[in-house]
């Protein structure tokens, strides 16, 4: 579908094909990859310092995790409590690595692609685990099961001294084709990486909603009595989902493992978990794009809360708790007011937008 | 055997805690199908609210106590009329999370207090020497505080089997269109089903606090550690949540007691009540009193 898209009115398909593509026009493919252009560049052109650059990589990460609680609570419906823990499974494999075969060993620092992606598989192995309950049950059941994952794993990380009892385990520095990473270079060099990585995984996603199994998901999620008629086996379709947000979960944890230089519990708690539901919901739950969203708007939300209460503590008096407070206070707000007033979160934003400049001057 | 026994006895003490915080939940989920996770911060509320009342404005405790069951009450009455009133009829994740930012918009609230930070606890007001009877000991704030969630749990089965208004909630939970054609308002009963649970939160809140000591985080750890216990009743039933607060309770102290210190283990107390749940819902997903509900996967 290569006609003047100014000149169009809306999307006309005539085909499935054409509706199945990725980009529509000729155009939409350039722009996007004028976009992802513009991703690799920046950071040639801005040097944002390592301080910054972390925060950036930090994004990308929440994009990740972000992703896969998409899938799974998103698109096929299913509450999850514990995505932290899943993250936490990620960053445990590459830790239990460093832990068994020594900080520097090859299989850390040279391997490491293949390592992220052996976590990956762990977090899936423990998501199907997890999601096992889903044959029997729903709804509130499988929220608490997935809770009580959580709690299960903050116990073992915090008692077991193999994992050293969540005080910070490290990680060594990482080869690349032109040598050891170094500590210059450290943030830039996981910014690459970790982004051709979402890229990767976002196409994933986008290609697998268009295939029968990424249907399935939706269609347990809408009616999953219906979709059993219709030949699904909704359980299985659960607990794959579970399976596949943990993949997600796991790669993220290792990303997180390697940016961070080291692993230590704090990072996988029940308010970690809370944190990236939110990040779904105020992004936009059932949509990519705002799983794209909601980490950026939500990192960028602590850290200027982090910034303002530093900024307002002089003005205020004594004793009054005001760093600790802002945190859960902002963040609380800022969830309870999207699912009272924008319930389809920022990605409804972004779809009002487009088609607002796609069909201006015109209303609808 | 008097270890046994002692174990026995404080099992039961916490379990009948487990059970009156757990109270509090299944009220508002048997009226409106809502999974409340800012339980266990009105829980502690309440205790707060309790401990400023008798020690900064000098409220002998008998009062303070129902003056802060008295204002939960109304507190927890409020949050539903604002937030929950509006969401009636939406996903159910959606209603999660907003009780999810409740409970980070009190955390935070209760942050800005001296309470969220520092360690607080109650005038002693009953005899400090414990009771001992064949060597098995128990403290007069832990009898005085079972005996009153016992009377409290009495108090509450009455009202639903009694009293119109509890009779009128459990239509509400039965069948909401139905209710509505016999002239109930189901609203009306959200909002008092928050409220009665606001004000057994503040109950609880309170006899812990009295148990244990005033601390924010093993407060409102309450909120989440009674998931288990009304998954173990079946979520929506009174009884359910009492036997089952009960068994945590035991489960709990058993684990505490006989399994720390041996094979390297620690703080299985802490982990044993989910454990116990993520096997329950295997096995019995319905917990022991709950409704099974035909429509499965």
């Amino acid at each position: 579908m290569s006609q003047n898209r100014w000149l169009a009115t809306g999307n006309f398909y005539t085909t499935y094909r054409e509706e199945q593509r990725t980009f529509s026009t000729h155009l939409d493919r350039t722009i996007f990859t004028l976009f992802l252009v513009l991703l690799f560049a920046w950071p040639m052109f801005f040097d944002l310092g390592n301080k910054y650059m972390f925060v950036v990589d930090n994004i990308l990460i929440a994009i990740v995790a972000v992703m896969g609680l998409n899938l799974v609570t998103g698109f096929a419906g299913l509450i999850s409590i514990g995505h932290a823990a899943f993250v936490g499974i990620g960053a445990y494999t590459v830790a239990s690595v460093c832990r068994t075969m020594g900080t520097s060993h090859e299989l850390v620092t040279h391997f490491w692609p293949l390592l992220i992606v052996l976590s990956g598989l762990m977090g899936a192995i423990f998501g199907g685990l997890v999601g096992l309950p889903a044959f029997r049950l729903k709804h509130l059941y499988l929220a608490i099961a997935t809770l009580s994952f959580q709690m299960i794993f903050q116990w073992v990380i915090n008692f077991m001294t193999f994992f050293n009892q969540g005080q910070t385990i490290s990680i060594g520095r990482v080869y690349w084709i032109t040598g050891k990473v170094g500590r210059g270079d450290h943030y830039e060099f996981w910014y690459y990486a970790i982004l051709v990585i979402v890229i990767l995984l976002g196409f994933g996603i986008r290609n697998l909603l268009k295939t029968k199994y990424g249907r399935a998901l939706v269609a347990v999620r809408d009616n999953d009595r219906a979709a059993d008629a219709m030949g699904m086996h909704p359980g299985l379709t659960k607990v794959y989902a579970f399976a596949l947000a943990g993949f997600f979960a796991g790669v993220a944890g290792a990303l997180h493992a390697y940016v961070f230089r080291g692993v230590g519990f704090e990072s996988f708690t029940l308010h970690e978990s809370v944190s990236y539901l939110a990040m779904a919901i105020v992004g936009g739950l059932g949509t990519l794009n705002g799983s794209f969203w909601g980490p950026v708007a939500i990192r960028m939300l602590d850290l200027q809360v982090e910034h303002l209460s530093e900024a307002a503590a002089s003005y205020l008096p004594q004793g009054t708790n005001l760093a600790t407070a802002s945190k859960p206070l902002t963040f609380g707000l800022v969830i309870v007011l999207f699912l009272m007033f924008e319930p389809r979160g920022i990605a409804n934003w972004w779809r009002i937008t487009k088609s607002y400049t796609k069909l201006w001057p015109f209303r609808y | 055997m008097v270890y046994f026994f002692q174990i026995v006895v404080s099992g039961i003490v916490v379990g009948s805690i487990y059970a009156l915080a757990a109270l509090g939940l299944v009220l508002v989920y048997k009226s409106s199908r809502v999974a409340n996770f800012a339980h266990g911060q009105i829980i502690a509320a309440g205790a707060f609210i309790t401990y400023f009342l008798t020690v900064d404005l000098g409220v002998p405790i008998f009062f303070s106590f129902l003056a802060s069951m008295v204002i939960t009450f109304f507190l927890a009455m409020s949050v539903e009329r604002i937030f929950l009133r509006r969401l009636i009829g939406e996903p159910i994740i959606s209603v999660i999370m907003v009780t999810i930012g409740l409970a980070s918009i009190i955390d935070g609230l209760i942050y800005l207090t001296p309470f969220g930070t520092e360690n607080f606890s109650f005038p002693a007001f009953l005899p400090t020497t414990p009771l001992t009877i064949a060597g098995v000991s128990i403290s007069w704030t832990q009898l005085v505080g079972v005996i009153i969630t016992f009377i409290l749990i009495g108090g509450f089965s009455w009202f639903f089997k009694k009293s119109t208004v509890g009779i009128s909630m459990r239509a509400v939970s039965d069948d909401q269109f139905g209710s509505m054609s016999v002239g109930i308002s189901v609203p009306r009963v959200f909002g008092l089903a928050w409220a009665t649970a606001g004000l057994s939160a503040a109950a609880a809140g309170c006899i812990i606090g009295n148990i244990t000591g005033l601390n924010f985080d093993t407060l409102h750890a309450f909120g989440i550690v009674v998931f288990p216990v009304v998954i173990l009743g079946g979520l929506d039933s009174i009884m359910g949540a009492v036997v089952a607060g009960i068994i945590m309770g035991l489960i709990q102290q058993f684990a505490t007691g006989y399994l720390d210190g041996n094979w390297g283990l620690n703080g299985t107390g802490d982990v044993a009540p989910y454990i116990v749940l993520l096997i329950i819902l295997l096995f019995k997903p319905h917990g022991l009193f709950g409704i099974h509900e035909i429509e499965r996967v």
